[in-house]
């Protein structure tokens, strides 16, 4: 199978949900995401999100958790794969390195 | 909302979203933003993954079409009969429908080229006195100038044509000693080239016309008159009497122009002509005045002022009678049949009736296509089968029979155009057009092009892929033997194709019938060995009586006689007052010389001829025809002598004789009162004396006209010599019909063609399935002439049906077309009768090939596998 790769959005998403734990789900993580990143993004936007990642398989989801401000419907809960967490580990790891590589100079400049 | 697109899997959780946004959006905000960002967060969701119809879609398109093209190349070759039938039928019907599409596309954009046509438009004059009178093309000289003197604002520019009414005028090059009679020759106001959008090769555009003496000439007869030299500023003579120069050189008039010209003098040289000036008359109406009207004035806003205008301008006698009206440019090639066109022009309905059969032969050459990929169906229906058992779903057979047939109409639309390129000079030719082939590479064409191989692959695509997708998997991989779905529906396109082929059989017949009677020389009087000689504006007035005498002397002229216009073909309008009358009324008049009657074998059924002893004839005369005594309600044609009418506001003119009716224009109108005027002023010839008509014997036709020539010779030995037969003229009054009926003819032909191919395709079908049969039968001896019996009932019956439904259709749309003729044949039987015999016959032949080929297969062969 093809590497896949995780895009900036995706990876935030990604994040957001690890960071929720067992409470993210669309509302809380749209909530989160606007809090963190001052963007706020539309439901819309945020699910198809939700459906790429669970198709690359970095996430897994189940369905509960219905309340009354919903009109009665259920929420659909997202968990974190230990795929997706290794994803997140290589892509920090992948940052960190190319990071320590700038020149200090640059910085020590300042 | 959501549900209406949202995949039922994420329906729910949708809406729970959607919803609780909405509720936290309610208590921190306003309700119409929280409604507003309700819908934007439900317009958001329309995600492709979320939609209802989303699959996954793995397979990999492109190889299947590769095998679907692969597959379809090798049952073309497999089945080359069935290719064949196939794409020939549908080629033909593609190609006759390209071939009447440039038809009609030509014949829709005449004189649209000009940047105003549709703010250009020509005035009418009616005249209309109780069902007598014009409607005329033309206007009286001060028309147009004054109409666009009177409304400023709203009229921005007049041209006026004029020929003097005459079928030709001389024309010299005297330095090279080049002399014609041209026909095509117009004076025009300075205007015409504002009005109207002739390209100007050489010369000044804005002021060629300006100057009198000015002429400009095409380039093809810049050629005729000066092949060796520049034109330019050199001198053309006109009726050997005023030198024109040439001004400038137009492009040869396009072919898509109600009027086609040759040469364009500047208006203001007529004055000489006319004592110094234009005629001011406004009863005289020569001139086709064309207006172009301001931007955003209607036509209706114009023609409101035309009563007041005719009331102003137009003599007290005829004012009442007189209506104008204003006739859009880009009609006057479809809708205008007045009197004095200036060229005949086409009708609609012929356009119609051609669209019409263009649509029938496609949608016949569509019918052959259905049949024949639903008769093969049974030939592939173990592809199907294996397709279907190795995981083909439905959609993907149909999409496979579908490209299949785009694929083949796309093939046929190749050969159609190859054989629209091959015949397209032969078809200009009979419809006298000069359509070019390139004009259908075309962007605008080729998008139609494409959509008509789109539209007729789909349609006759679909129904042969349901019938071949529907087949059992099972019982087709068993073989067992398929009773063909879908074989009455073929059953219905057969009668409908033969339906239209027979109708077509009997509109043809019927049009060759009405051109054969309108044709036929019983219009009355005797139109064969006549010699029109064009001599208006001659000084044939002076030599008129010399001429006849020279001429007659000759064994075989046999008598001559001067008129106003072509016998038969056109007349001018007169007022007369006969007595008891309170004003006078308007008669078709036609002015003419002694001896008409004679030369033109009219029958005199009451009184006399006029008469060379009656010097009194010429102005205290009048002959007229039947029609014209039972419209003055005169009693017997012998009632009608000694009738009077005013002269010059006294009673002395008296009816001296009655013709016998004759069509004395084509038989497109009823005869109507017609008056016969002796004229014999020399200045006659000017105006109301257009011809000398020479009655020859017929026998040595060559001679006769050389000694016309030579009696012309030696009263005006320099004057051009021209003539022309009358009866050729007359038939060229029936060119529409004569272009209907030959158009027509080729494509119903063609029709029957394509529809017997489909016979014959469907024909080879039903014997192969059957030779098994017919093998078990000949075994148990049945007879040859059994087997065909067997085998064209099914057909034979088929075209009986269509038969029948064809007749009543067949009958309503001749007779409908008949009504518009005043001379009309009567609904006869026997076209009937032939065309569906014809059509049994070619349908049978088709059908016998086949069942004596199957008839005559020994047994042995077909049996042995068995």
């Amino acid at each position: 199978m093809k590497y896949t790769q995780l895009g900036e959005f995706e990876e935030l998403v990604l994040l957001i949900i690890g960071s929720l734990g067992e409470n993210a789900y669309s509302i809380s993580i749209k909530e989160e995401f606007k809090q963190h990143t001052k963007r706020n993004p539309s439901i819309g936007a945020l699910h198809s999100a939700f459906n790429r990642l669970e198709k690359k398989g970095f996430l897994e989801s189940h369905e509960g958790g219905a309340t009354n401000k919903r009109g009665g419907r259920s929420k659909r809960f997202y968990v974190i794969t230990t795929y997706g967490r290794k994803a997140l580990d290589d892509s920090f790891k992948l940052r960190s390195t190319l990071y320590h590589s700038l020149p200090q100079l640059g910085l020590s400049s300042e | 909302m959501l549900g209406w697109f949202c995949h039922p899997e994420h329906l729910d959780i949708f809406r729970g979203d959607v919803y609780e946004l909405y509720q936290d959006r309610r208590e921190s905000g306003s309700k119409l933003g929280a409604d507003i960002r309700f819908l934007f967060d439900i317009v958001g969701l329309c995600r492709p993954y979320a939609m209802k119809n989303h699959k996954i879609e793995n397979s990999n398109n492109i190889a299947m079409f590769k095998n679907y093209f692969k597959i379809t190349y090798r049952n073309l070759l497999r089945q080359k009969v069935y290719s064949f039938l196939n794409l020939s039928g549908l080629a033909i019907g593609l190609a006759c429908s390209i071939l009447i599409f440039l038809y009609v596309n030509d014949e829709l954009s005449y004189d649209r080229f000009h940047e105003k046509a549709d703010r250009t438009y020509r005035m009418l004059e009616h005249f209309q006195d109780e069902g007598n009178g014009e409607h005329s093309a033309s206007q009286p000289f001060p028309t147009g100038p004054t109409l666009q003197a009177e409304y400023p604002d709203e009229v921005v520019q007049a041209v006026r044509l004029f020929n003097f009414q005459s079928p030709s005028l001389a024309l010299a090059n005297k330095a090279a000693d080049k002399a014609f009679n041209e026909s095509r020759i117009f004076f025009a106001d300075s205007t015409f080239l504002d009005v109207f959008d002739f390209e100007l090769i050489a010369g000044n555009r804005e002021t060629a016309l300006d100057n009198p003496n000015s002429i400009l000439i095409t380039t093809s007869m810049a050629r005729k008159y000066f092949p060796d030299e520049d034109p330019m500023g050199k001198f053309l003579e006109i009726q050997g009497r005023q030198n024109l120069e040439v001004v400038g050189v137009l492009r040869d008039s396009p072919k898509n122009a109600h009027f086609q010209f040759d040469f364009i003098v500047s208006f203001s040289s007529l004055k000489p002509w006319f004592g110094g000036n234009y005629p001011r008359g406004w009863y005289w109406n020569p001139c086709w005045t064309y207006v172009v009207l301001e931007e955003n004035v209607t036509k209706e806003q114009v023609e409101s002022h035309f009563p007041v205008f005719v009331d102003k301008f137009f003599p007290g006698f005829i004012k009442e009678h007189v209506t104008l009206e204003l006739q859009p440019l880009t009609d006057i090639h479809l809708y205008s049949n007045l009197d004095y066109e200036i060229e005949a022009n086409s009708n609609v309905e012929s356009i119609y009736i051609f669209s019409a059969i263009s649509f029938f032969v496609l949608l016949i050459a569509a019918i052959n296509f259905i049949n024949l990929s639903t008769a093969r169906a049974t030939k592939r229906a173990r592809e199907v089968g294996v397709r279907k058992s190795l995981g083909s779903s439905k959609a993907q057979l149909i999409n496979q029979h579908v490209f299949e047939s785009l694929f083949m109409t796309f093939l046929s639309m190749i050969f159609a155009l190859v054989v629209v390129a091959i015949f397209l000079p032969a078809f200009n030719v009979l419809t006298e057009k000069a359509v070019s082939f390139f004009l259908l590479l075309q962007p605008q064409y080729l998008v139609i092009l494409v959509a008509i191989t789109l539209i007729v692959g789909l349609l006759s695509g679909f129904y042969p892929a349901f019938v071949l997708s529907s087949f059992n998997t099972v019982s087709v991989l068993k073989g067992a033997h398929l009773k063909t779905s879908g074989l009455n529906f073929r059953k219905i396109l057969v009668t409908i194709q033969f339906s239209i082929s027979i109708c077509l059989i009997i509109g043809t017949i019927v049009a060759i019938n009405q051109l054969q009677f309108l044709m036929n020389k019983d219009v009355g009087f005797d139109q064969d060995n006549i010699v029109m000689v064009p001599v208006i504006r001659s000084p044939m007035g002076q030599h008129y009586e010399n001429f006849k005498t020279q001429a007659l002397q000759s064994p075989r002229i046999t008598s001559i006689t001067a008129v106003e216009e072509i016998v038969g073909a056109k007349h001018q309008v007169g007022n007369y007052q006969f007595e008891g009358m309170d004003e006078s009324k308007a008669y078709a008049r036609f002015n003419m010389r002694h001896d008409f009657a004679k030369t033109f074998d009219i029958p005199i059924v009451a009184g006399r001829a006029y008469s060379y002893e009656v010097q009194t004839d010429d102005s205290l005369a009048l002959v007229v025809n039947e029609t014209f005594v039972k419209a003055m309600n005169w009693g017997s044609t012998e009632e009608a002598i000694g009738q009077r009418f005013y002269f010059r506001g006294e009673l002395r003119g008296r009816v001296v004789g009655v013709v016998k009716d004759y069509n004395f224009v084509s038989k497109h109108r009823p005869i109507a009162p017609l008056v016969l005027t002796l004229n014999s002023r020399r200045g006659a010839f000017n105006l109301f004396i257009k011809y000398v008509a020479v009655k020859i014997n017929g026998a040595d036709i060559e001679d006769s006209i050389a000694d016309i020539e030579s009696a012309w010779k030696s009263v005006m030995p320099n004057m051009p010599f021209d003539y022309f037969f009358l009866d050729d003229t007359l038939n060229d009054s029936y060119k529409a019909e004569k272009k209907l009926s030959n158009v027509t003819i080729i494509f119903s032909v063609l029709t029957i063609l394509v529809a017997c191919l489909g016979l014959f395709g469907l024909a080879t079908f039903s014997v192969e399935q059957r030779t098994k049969e017919i093998g078990v039968r000949k075994v148990l001896g049945i007879s040859t002439s059994q087997i065909l019996v067997l085998l064209s009932k099914e057909f034979l019956l088929l075209i009986l049906i269509a038969f029948v439904v064809a007749i009543p259709i067949s009958y309503l749309l001749t007779q409908e077309w008949l009504n518009s003729f005043s001379y009309r044949i009567g609904i006869e039987f026997w076209p009937y009768i032939v065309s569906g015999l014809l059509t049994f016959i070619v349908a049978f032949l088709t059908v016998a090939y086949h069942s004596m080929k199957a008839s005559l297969i020994n047994p042995v062969e077909t049996l042995k596998y068995e």
